[in-house]
């Protein structure tokens, strides 16, 4: 006799837990000992449903029980038929099933892939990136560190941020355990250390070129750059653990992105504070560094003149009159 | 420290208990940390309120015993205030106390009958917002006070109300009719006089023929902490050096309480207005002078009460005030610096005290040294708002110790924290202009930022922040800051200050 079909049962993870060789059509299923497929869940009836084989494919014919069979969203009514849909998966109770036909198209074998294997070939990126890492945090330290300052005083700040993106890491790898079975530490301090170091470095050769320029533009830029680089960072992490809710989470983030953005925007803009970045520009470099020209003080002063119709407009008393918080309020 | 080191003054906001008036405008401008800030941050203006509030108050009661009479004569020590009341009333020259103590009552004579304490009052209760002295100056209930005594209801009449009470205990409502917001004065008028206000007679001025000399006594009234009517004595000391608005150094002790009550000369006669004290020192307490009074009167006595707005004529006079100002300032030239590479603007001394420090020699980092001026004057507009003063500041920093990149981190950092204000109910946020600006030589990065004043059109703070760029291990930041002046002298400031900025060649 040959197979005519497997009906898996799934867990929750979708791995098949009981196989069952279809020799011939009907099918019953359910939690009595002379189904054809016995079922241990409690949610399944002793007889709780029969599967035929019509000319038009493969049917599922529901009996009266509590919970029913479910075809993806859609409940059937008992004693009534209905085709199973192209998965091929019916839900009894708190079981779901598969089933693969013997006639079905198999998909093409695909490649392995080692993922230890593949981390190797990574060790190479993710050490240049450690170092890399290590070389800022230590210029940054060495930078703002005043000389004469004990070292015992800057231990802190050096164990900080280290730490810190262990501990990010780890708890993205407990993630990973969660949803792909291991622990994926290393992938995920590769994403942080790429996306962060690519913000961190955007920032600062933003403000330094601004600074060259004279063009505050850019160092705000820097500021947005370094927003974009961190979603990305966190869309990158979320991939490595879902990998086939890339598009939504992509979505998701990029929209959390834009609102949040606006709302910030919007809070600004009613204190009438500059949408992005400082008031004005903080970054003060090497004299070389500096390209733009100097003005005098004349066109200086002169060119500030178009900030009184600004001020004069924020002044007049408007509907926000009304409804800011009386900061003399006795 | 005693030594004055910031000299500011505390004006006359209403009650100490209350931190947010002691400037949460000037924070803006003066707290702005410069390079290592915590051996330099500057506390507020130190100017102390005699405007008496009702949480002041409310401490002081607890000290008084629960239905105690205020006794007429020598004040029993339970009834006296906590602090520095009794200096005035020491006497060291006991020969001539027989004398003094005769002109005291005479003193008390006339002014018992004229002064009057003066309270603002919430709109729909009878709870005191605030109180502060007045004195009977011209028919038909005229009173003399102080400005800050009735800004509340000046800014804010929905909300607040006027009454006065006799020292006999006549009470009635009271209605704004002139100010001079600058030197701190208003008039009010009884809404309906009492019948007997004719009797009461008028204080009398001393006349400008004959001045006071230093060294003479005179006699302050008023109704400190408000638990009675009080004379203090105290000493004429001329008017205070070096202050842009001519105000009389009073060496008496005066309260909260006591704000817009006359000080008499011997005769009884008003030599002066009670407007403030310093709080960091004894006793040194700050009268407004006479004339100023006289000239309000002669302009206002016959006015109308106001009913509507009065911001339009407050902006009017802060922008005399501030064109005076400007004028003064813009005409004096800087002061030599002695930096060997840059000069670097540093006000006369005339209407401002500066005050220099440097951070320890033995520090392995950034060197500098830092120059503070202020102006002592500052004019009162409401509780968290004072205009009309300038201030200017600068440090130079010598960063041979730290290298080219640290120095220029560390200059960075400095820059980057100065604050420049927000947004609030009475003054916009900053609008800032900045770039690479060049004077004699020496390129900068400059800030300029400006706000400006949401209830007082035409009047803008502004905030002038340079620092140089010229070498990679020294530099000179500095700092201008003007309150209360229109858009184009706030221009033409920032310019002036600007060009006191030069590169000294090597000698």
């Amino acid at each position: 006799m040959e197979t005519l079909a497997l009906i898996e049962s799934l867990d929750r993870d979708g791995q098949p837990r009981q196989i069952l060789r279809v020799m011939q059509w009907p099918v019953r299923i359910g939690r009595a000992i002379d189904c054809d497929l016995v079922l241990d869940d409690p949610h399944v009836a002793a007889h709780h449903a029969t599967l035929q084989m019509h000319e038009d494919g493969l049917h599922v014919v529901p009996a009266t029980t509590v919970n029913g069979v479910r075809l993806g969203a859609a409940a059937i009514a008992p004693g009534s038929t209905a085709p199973l849909p192209a998965s091929r998966t019916l839900t009894l109770g708190a079981t779901t099933l598969r089933v693969r036909l013997a006639s079905d198209a198999l998909a093409p074998e695909q490649r392995f892939v080692d993922l230890h294997k593949h981390e190797r070939r990574h060790a190479v990126t993710l050490s240049v990136l450690i170092a890399l890492a290590a070389l800022l945090q230590g210029f940054d330290q060495w930078l703002t560190t005043i000389p004469g300052t004990p070292s015992y005083a800057q231990v802190w700040t050096y164990i900080v941020a280290p730490v810190g993106l262990v501990l990010w890491c780890v708890a993205w790898a407990i993630g990973s355990m969660l949803f792909q079975h291991r622990f994926a530490f290393w992938p995920h301090l590769r994403v942080a250390l790429t996306w962060l170091l690519l913000g961190v470095v955007t920032e600062i050769v933003a403000s330094q070129l601004a600074f060259a320029l004279s063009l505050p533009a850019i160092d705000k830029l820097g500021r947005i750059a370094f927003v974009v680089f961190m979603a990305m960072m966190l869309w990158h992490h979320m991939g490595l653990l879902l990998p086939k809710m890339r598009r939504t989470f992509g979505i998701a983030i990029s929209s959390g992105v834009i609102v949040m953005g606006g709302l910030l925007m919007v809070a600004r803009w009613v204190q009438q504070e500059p949408l992005v970045g400082d008031l004005y520009l903080g970054t003060i470099s090497l004299p070389a560094v500096r390209v733009a020209r100097p003005v005098s003080v004349d066109s200086f002063v002169k060119a500030a003149a178009p900030l009184e119709k600004t001020l004069s407009h924020w002044a007049k008393p408007g509907d926000d009159d009304e409804d800011e918080p009386e900061s003399d309020e006795d | 420290m005693i030594k004055a080191r910031n000299a500011g003054w505390r004006h006359a906001a209403p009650g100490g208990a209350q931190p947010r008036g002691n400037n949460a405008h000037k924070g803006s401008g003066y707290d702005a940390s410069m390079l290592l800030n915590s051996l330099l941050r500057q506390p507020g203006r130190l100017l102390a309120p005699l405007l008496l509030a009702g949480a002041a108050l409310a401490a002081w009661a607890g000290a008084t015993p629960p239905g105690a009479k205020l006794p007429a004569a020598p004040a029993s020590p339970l009834a006296k205030p906590p602090a520095a009341a009794s200096a005035a009333e020491q006497d060291d020259d006991r020969d001539d106390s027989a004398n003094l103590s005769a002109s005291a009552r005479r003193i008390y004579d006339v002014g018992r009958p004229r002064l009057l304490q003066v309270r603002t009052l919430l709109r729909d209760q009878d709870s005191q917002a605030s109180v502060g002295s007045g004195s009977l100056v011209g028919p038909d209930g005229l009173i003399l006070t102080n400005y800050h005594v009735v800004s509340q209801v000046a800014l804010e009449p929905q909300r607040y109300r006027l009454s006065f009470q006799t020292v006999d205990g006549v009470a009635g409502a009271l209605q704004l009719i002139a100010f001079d917001v600058v030197h701190d004065l208003a008039l009010v008028r009884m809404a309906k006089p009492p019948a007997d206000v004719a009797r009461r007679g008028l204080f009398e001025f001393r006349p400008q023929s004959t001045p006071l000399a230093q060294g003479e006594r005179i006699f302050s009234l008023g109704n400190p902490l408000d638990v009675g009517f009080a004379v203090v004595e105290g000493t004429y000391n001329g008017l205070v050096e070096r202050s842009f608005l001519p105000q009389i150094l009073f060496s008496g002790a005066l309260n909260p309480g006591m704000s817009g009550g006359p000080v008499l000369d011997d005769r009884g006669h008003i030599v002066g207005v009670n407007v403030a004290t310093r709080r960091d020192g004894q006793n040194i307490s700050f009268l407004v002078p006479a004339e100023f009074a006289q000239a309000l009167i002669a302009r206002g006595a016959s006015a109308k009460p106001i009913t509507g707005p009065v911001e339009a004529e407050m902006a009017r006079q802060l922008l005399a005030h501030q064109q005076q100002l400007t004028t003064r300032f813009v005409g004096l030239p800087w002061r030599e610096t002695k930096h060997a590479h840059y000069s670097v603007p540093v006000p006369q001394e005339d209407f401002m005290r500066c005050w220099g420090s440097s951070n320890p020699s033995e520090s392995k980092g950034l060197s500098f040294e830092r120059s503070d001026c202020q102006m002592d004057t500052a004019i009162f507009i409401n509780e968290s708002l004072r205009t009309g003063d300038i201030a200017v500041r600068h440090e130079v920093y010598d960063g041979s110790k730290l290298g080219a990149l640290r120095f220029a981190q560390e200059a960075g950092q400095s820059f980057r924290n100065e604050r420049m204000g927000r947004h609030t109910h009475d003054m916009t946020a900053p609008k800032c202009q900045e770039d690479f600006v060049e004077n004699a030589g020496l390129p900068m990065r400059t800030v300029m930022c400006l706000r400006a004043y949401r209830r007082l059109p035409g009047l803008y703070d502004v905030a002038v922040l340079s620092q140089s760029v010229d070498a990679r291990t020294e530099g000179v930041q500095g700092r201008f800051d003007a309150h209360g002046v229109s858009f184009q002298n706030a221009l033409l400031l920032a310019s002036h200050y600007l060009q006191g900025f030069a590169w000294k060649r090597s000698p």
